[in-house]
């Protein structure tokens, strides 16, 4: 009789001790599959690599128990989009109907056009950590984004460079081929021309061009005070190196797509002194997010930069949606509406009601072998 | 500004071509479209800079580089061109056949080095710019300049004044009558695949050196400029590359500095497709290779 007592206690036990290890989560013991998409290869490969790198950490993370669920087993499915539209819109429908609750990607602004509205219209809920162009989160009620949009960000960096540089003329390069860059230069204009700055050349160039030398030389004849460079990294850095290169002594300055290491180490001493608008800092000392860059430096042998920054948060966001119960699309997109601040590795954040995320800009500038804040 | 374009354009145009000499080399002896080049500018980009990346002195890595194009050249053309040119396959089938052979050569360039911008460690780039009058240039510029202008000529030479020129001159004439005078053939292709894609190969490790940037995907760029540019010039004819080459580079250049940077592919195009509208076979005819 007693060994049948014992027994009893010891199944009840077993059957209880998931729910008391798990603590109060209303979650415990539930499985939620996040798709992710993002290029890894193809033309956005650079930024699409470090997001998986970062999926790849927050997935150890959460085994770990660094990044906390509330007992969800919380797994990300990290499939390449190779930056092709078609297959970004074939990687949504897959994931609307594999099980999966919740899409993070993809990595382009113009990608998300294409792919966001075949989950808004299965009601499927999708989180951007990338997509900083204009009329990202409009597309439909559950798509939300991490990633502090341009919009958000450039009006505080023109009005504190200009508090310190007090530039009167400017001239603007940008990319008119990509969503992202060209939502850079047009809230530039906006904002520049606000501010009572006058405009006196505007450049464009195209994704993978190298030579920008005959926009830069006709830029230098008009001597403005600030270049503002709308570009991601890999055009940006060569932006920054030949405009010195052709002796141009002024002010440079961009958004979101500069802040990565390879500005400054290899856009070449020319380089120090541009302020960068951005959504991450580095070296911020917000929770985590230097035991983050770590971690990331450790196990994938470089500076994570600010794609996988965002990715890491949106990973964190995703986990804290899940610790509160949701892990199906219906849920975590009513989750995502009603997540008070989550701590993520970009500060404390949450979204507003357009489901754009509520976080400060930081505004930087590079300095030798890295950023510091703007000053 | 004008002579600061001029001067732009000329570095870039030197590079164009440079890339199309060898791409037209090619088709004027075989009569075949090398999709595969841009793969070999990349491959002898990623070359060199892992050569210099190991310590190995950049003129012997340049040189490194080319070797080894030249050598995927034969590569190319033995797995990709000749079992082909035996079956009598035409023009159309090597042409799929090139493209597939620089989907893998790409596949395997990502698999040994990666997605990520490689940059040179050498400090070629830092040397100070040089100032003449209102003229700024780089040390690379004129190095990339006075390269590509050599190569070209070095090319010229070996086409007008030795026994192989002269067997491919014949090659590209008629290749039974060459054969019947006792051209090696098949020796003769060898040849010029080699030279052709040392030269695309050198175009790609002067373009990786002149912007420090070194990716999988840097072919993409120029692959249907070099295309252009020797249509322009006149399929086969070397002169016709170079010329259009440096004409390619001038429109865009002048296109930027004096219309909009936003026309600058839409106006380079438009004028070369007013030249051919005017002559249809291009600048310099379609076997100006023959008298080169």
């Amino acid at each position: 009789m007693r060994t049948y007592l014992s027994l009893a206690v010891l199944a009840a036990f077993a059957l209880t001790a998931p729910a008391f290890a798990a603590g109060k989560s209303p979650a415990a013991g539930k499985t939620l599959k996040v798709g992710v998409i993002a290029d890894v290869t193809g033309g956005a490969g650079v930024y699409g690599t470090p997001q998986k790198n970062a999926y790849e950490l927050a997935g150890e993370d959460i085994k770990s128990g660094l990044i906390d669920t509330g007992g969800v087993l919380l797994t990300f499915d990290v499939q390449d989009a190779a930056s092709d539209g078609n297959q970004v819109a074939t990687l949504m429908q897959k994931f609307i109907t594999d099980g999966s609750a919740v899409v993070l990607g993809p990595t382009l602004s113009g990608e998300a056009k294409k792919a966001d509205p075949i989950a808004v219209k299965a009601n499927f809920p999708v989180v951007g950590t990338s997509t900083t162009a204009d009329g990202i989160t409009s597309l439909g009620p559950c798509v939300y984004r991490v990633a502090l949009s341009e919009a958000q960000v450039i009006p505080t960096t023109v009005k504190k460079t200009q508090a310190s540089w007090k530039y009167k003329t400017a001239a603007i390069i940008y990319g008119d081929d990509n969503a992202f860059t060209k939502t850079n230069g047009d809230i530039f204009k906006e904002q520049l021309e606000n501010a009572v700055v006058q405009i006196v050349a505007t450049e464009t160039f195209h994704q993978k061009d190298v030579d920008f030398q005959a926009q830069l030389t006709k830029i230098k004849e008009k001597k403005p005070d600030v270049i503002v460079i709308g570009a991601l990294a890999p055009e940006g850095v060569k932006i920054i190196a030949q405009a010195r290169k052709l002796g141009y002594t002024g002010h440079l300055m961009g958004g979101n797509g500069l802040n990565s290491p390879t500005i400054y180490n290899d856009a070449g001493p020319g380089a120090a002194g541009t302020a960068v608008g951005a959504g991450w800092y580095i070296g911020a000392n917000y929770t985590g997010n230097k035991a983050f860059v770590a971690r990331y430096k450790k196990r994938f042998g470089g500076d994570p930069d600010q794609f996988a920054a965002q990715a890491y948060a949106g990973a964190e966001v995703i986990a804290a949606v899940a610790k509160r119960g949701a892990t199906t699309p219906a849920e975590i997109c009513s989750g995502l509406k009603t997540l008070p601040l989550a701590q993520t590795v970009l500060g404390p954040i949450g979204f507003d009601v357009n489901r754009d995320v509520k976080s400060a800009p930081v505004i930087l500038q590079i300095i030798k072998g890295g950023f510091a804040y703007f000053k | 500004m004008l002579v600061q374009q001029l001067v732009n354009g000329l570095v870039v145009g030197s590079v164009y071509a440079l890339f199309a000499v060898g791409y037209t080399l090619v088709f004027g002896v075989l009569d075949i479209l090398n999709l595969a080049h841009a793969a070999i500018f990349m491959v002898a980009a990623f070359t060199t800079y892992a050569l210099v990346s190991v310590g190995v002195p950049l003129w012997l890595a340049f040189i490194g580089g080319c070797a080894l194009a030249g050598v995927v050249g034969i590569a190319l053309d033995r797995v990709a061109f000749a079992p082909l040119r035996k079956r009598n396959a035409g023009t159309l089938i090597p042409l799929i056949s090139s493209i597939g052979v620089s989907i893998i050569i790409g596949a395997i360039a990502r698999g040994i080095w990666g997605i990520d911008e490689k940059h040179f460690p050498v400090a070629l780039g830092d040397a100070p710019p040089i100032h003449l009058g209102g003229i700024t240039v780089t040390a690379v510029e004129l190095v990339t300049f006075g390269a590509a202008i050599a190569l070209m000529l070095g090319l010229s030479y070996v086409l007008r004044a030795t026994a192989l020129g002269r067997n491919i001159r014949a090659v590209a004439e008629d290749r039974i009558a060459a054969v019947l005078l006792g051209v090696d053939l098949e020796k003769t292709i060898v040849m010029t695949f080699f030279i052709a894609s040392a030269l695309g190969g050198a175009a790609g490790i002067l373009t990786g050196l002149q912007y420090n940037s070194v990716t999988v995907d840097m072919g993409a760029g120029i692959e249907l400029k070099g295309l252009a540019v020797i249509i322009l010039g006149g399929m086969g004819s070397i002169t016709g590359a170079v010329v259009g080459g440096f004409i390619l580079g001038a429109v865009e250049t002048l296109s930027v500095a004096y219309i909009s940077s936003n026309w600058r592919d839409a106006i380079a195009f438009g004028v070369m497709f007013l030249i051919l509208v005017v002559r249809p076979r291009g600048l310099f005819g379609k076997r100006a290779l023959r008298a080169a």
